[in-house]
């Protein structure tokens, strides 16, 4: 019966994928070589700014590390390319909120974290590093006494976050018109023919699988949006330039965010079994929840750590990913440091496993989408269990 | 530990705009999509529930179509054996009445020619004696006329009393 389908699923998925890895190679291209030149200004860069922040004493050295980690955090302005020692960025708006004022100005005050301004400077080191931090009259020293920075400004991240949400409606709600008119009977063309599959997966190989047939209708809104959402940040994570190139997936604060909805979404819709299971477990001797409560309170840490482990898995996932096609490309700068010849004979090497390694980042983008969306439909599975059971 | 800690501006900002590309999606993408797909599917499996019913109906029917073939035939033949029959007991009813009709007409006329019969007996026998009265009287006159006659039989009849 569903055989007719399907078959356009596999037929549609096998076209699309033709075009999808062909872009995908001259991206992967174009990164690595970004990402390399990216790196060559940098060390330019720390060089010529060290001098008057560190005390010169010798030749500036690359510390692998901190670019790989800078490259990961979220930052106040796009940083797009350098030129010589300058450096190219897009300027994004920072709003702070501080001891009851409120501080708008443009990321471009801070001279790419350079210089402080209005008492505000980038933190460039401990747990509030890539930050607003309050400094004291010179402008270095962190203000000691400083109250809690309000940060709600518009930093890298955010703006990818918007970039993207728009990116999603437009093309979805466009698919959507299209199905309002479609007669029913229509084959699917152009951008449904390419989504309807991904979508139908959702269904059938997440939501269906995961939740009972009854119910995992009013899940799916949730399912879909997190699963496109996920999966479209993380391709363009994997895009070397603007808008793409934000770590937005393996930002704590985004899966952060997305693990919080699907923790309330999970509580929102759970029914009477649900939290009878989580209070009084059914079929358990009673010196286990009284006095004691300790079934109890496993369950109620257990749901609070399933979203805890969406949200790491995922950003675990993407944050890896970056940093070991970062380190690779640092290795040749490591090596060019020790040796320049070394550091030109590791380079082919690096660029080909980096090749493949984007290949590996494309699956992990679909791979931790689908986790995310299956793991999300698991606990609204679990949340609404059969009634007579 | 940088990377662990969530920033309360992206969360804040990711919230809002997940929020809002959630309800806009829900309503203005995943309604309508999911509409068509459940329908299109529902339309598919009934097409193929129906197409199944049908050709089973068929196959039914046919089996239905060779039976009552089959019965009609054989109701035929009873009809027509039947009306055999029924036309062999008619033939021979009538037949039976026609029998009898003939039997009491016969009766009848039998009885009728006897009644005639009798009649003209009767008749005869009246007329008849009336006649022989009549002849014996004319006879009897003719003989008594004869006068010579009659005188000579007296009296051989007189001759052979005498004798006696």
């Amino acid at each position: 019966m569903s055989n007719l389908p399907r078959f356009n699923i596999v037929h549609s998925l096998k076209t699309s994928s033709y075009f999808l890895v062909a872009a995908l190679c001259l991206l992967v291209a174009g990164d690595a070589h970004g990402k390399a030149a990216s790196f060559a200004d940098e060390i330019a860069l720390s060089g010529s700014h060290s001098t008057d922040e560190i005390a010169a004493d010798e030749k500036p050295e690359f510390n692998a590390r901190k670019v790989i980690v800078d490259h990961v955090l979220d930052a106040y302005d796009w940083h797009l390319f350098d030129i010589g020692k300058r450096e190219f960025s897009i300027p994004l708006p920072v709003i702070l909120l501080y001891e009851g004022r409120m501080y708008v100005f443009l990321s471009s005050r801070f001279d790419h974290g350079y210089s402080a301004y209005k008492g505000f400077r980038v933190s460039k080191e401990g747990h509030n590093k890539g930050r607003a931090i309050r400094v004291l009259d010179d402008g270095i020293t962190p203000d000691p006494e400083a109250s809690f920075i309000y940060d709600f400004s518009i930093t890298k991240n955010v703006l990818a976050v918007f970039i993207s949400s728009v990116l999603l409606c437009l093309v979805f709600v466009k698919i959507g018109r299209r199905y309002k008119d479609a007669d029913i009977y229509s084959t699917p063309k152009g951008l449904p023919a390419f989504f309807e599959p991904l979508i139908l997966f959702v269904r059938d190989q997440i939501a269906l699988l995961a939740i009972d047939r009854k119910h995992y209708k009013k899940f799916m809104p949730y399912l879909l949006t997190v699963f496109f959402f996920i999966l479209l940040n993380n391709l363009l994570g994997l895009v070397p330039f603007f808008p793409g190139g934000a770590n937005v997936t393996g930002s704590i604060s985004v899966t952060f965010v997305l693990a919080m909805f699907t923790f309330f979404t999970t509580h929102w819709f759970a029914n009477k079994t649900y939290w009878q299971h989580i209070f009084n477990m059914p079929g358990v001797p009673m010196f286990l929840k009284f006095p004691i409560p300790i079934l109890p309170v496993i369950e109620i840490v257990g749901a609070f750590i399933k979203p805890f482990v969406l949200m790491i898995r995922l950003f675990a996932n993407i944050t890896a990913g970056h940093m070991v096609i970062l380190s690779l490309t640092a290795l040749i700068f490591v090596l060019g440091g020790v040796s320049i010849i070394l550091g030109y004979l590791i380079s082919p090497l690096t660029v080909l496993f980096l090749i493949f390694l984007n290949f590996l980042k494309i699956l992990v983008a679909f791979l931790q989408a689908y986790i995310f969306t299956l793991f999300s439909a698991f606990f609204f599975g679990m949340a609404v269990p059969d009634e007579h059971h | 530990m940088e990377l662990l800690m969530p920033g309360l501006g992206l969360v804040f900002w990711m919230t809002v705009a997940f929020g809002f590309v959630l309800l806009i999606l829900k309503k203005y993408a995943w309604a309508p999509i999911l509409n068509v797909l459940h329908e299109r599917e529902n339309k598919l499996a009934q097409s193929f529930s129906d197409a199944k019913r049908i050709e089973q109906e068929i196959s039914q029917l046919a089996v239905l179509r060779t039976e009552k073939l089959a019965e009609a035939e054989e109701k035929h033949k009873e009809i027509v054996s039947k009306a055999q029959i029924d036309a062999e007991r008619i033939i021979e009813e009538a037949r039976e009445k026609a029998r009898q009709e003939a039997r009491l007409i016969n009766e009848k006329a039998d009885e009728m020619v006897e009644a005639y019969k009798q009649k003209a007996m009767r008749e005869v026998r009246s007329q008849l004696s009336a006649l022989s009265l009549d002849i014996a009287e004319k006879v009897l006159l003719e003989e008594f006329s004869d006068k010579q006659r009659n005188a000579r039989y007296v009296n051989k009849l007189l001759d052979e009393v005498v004798m006696n």
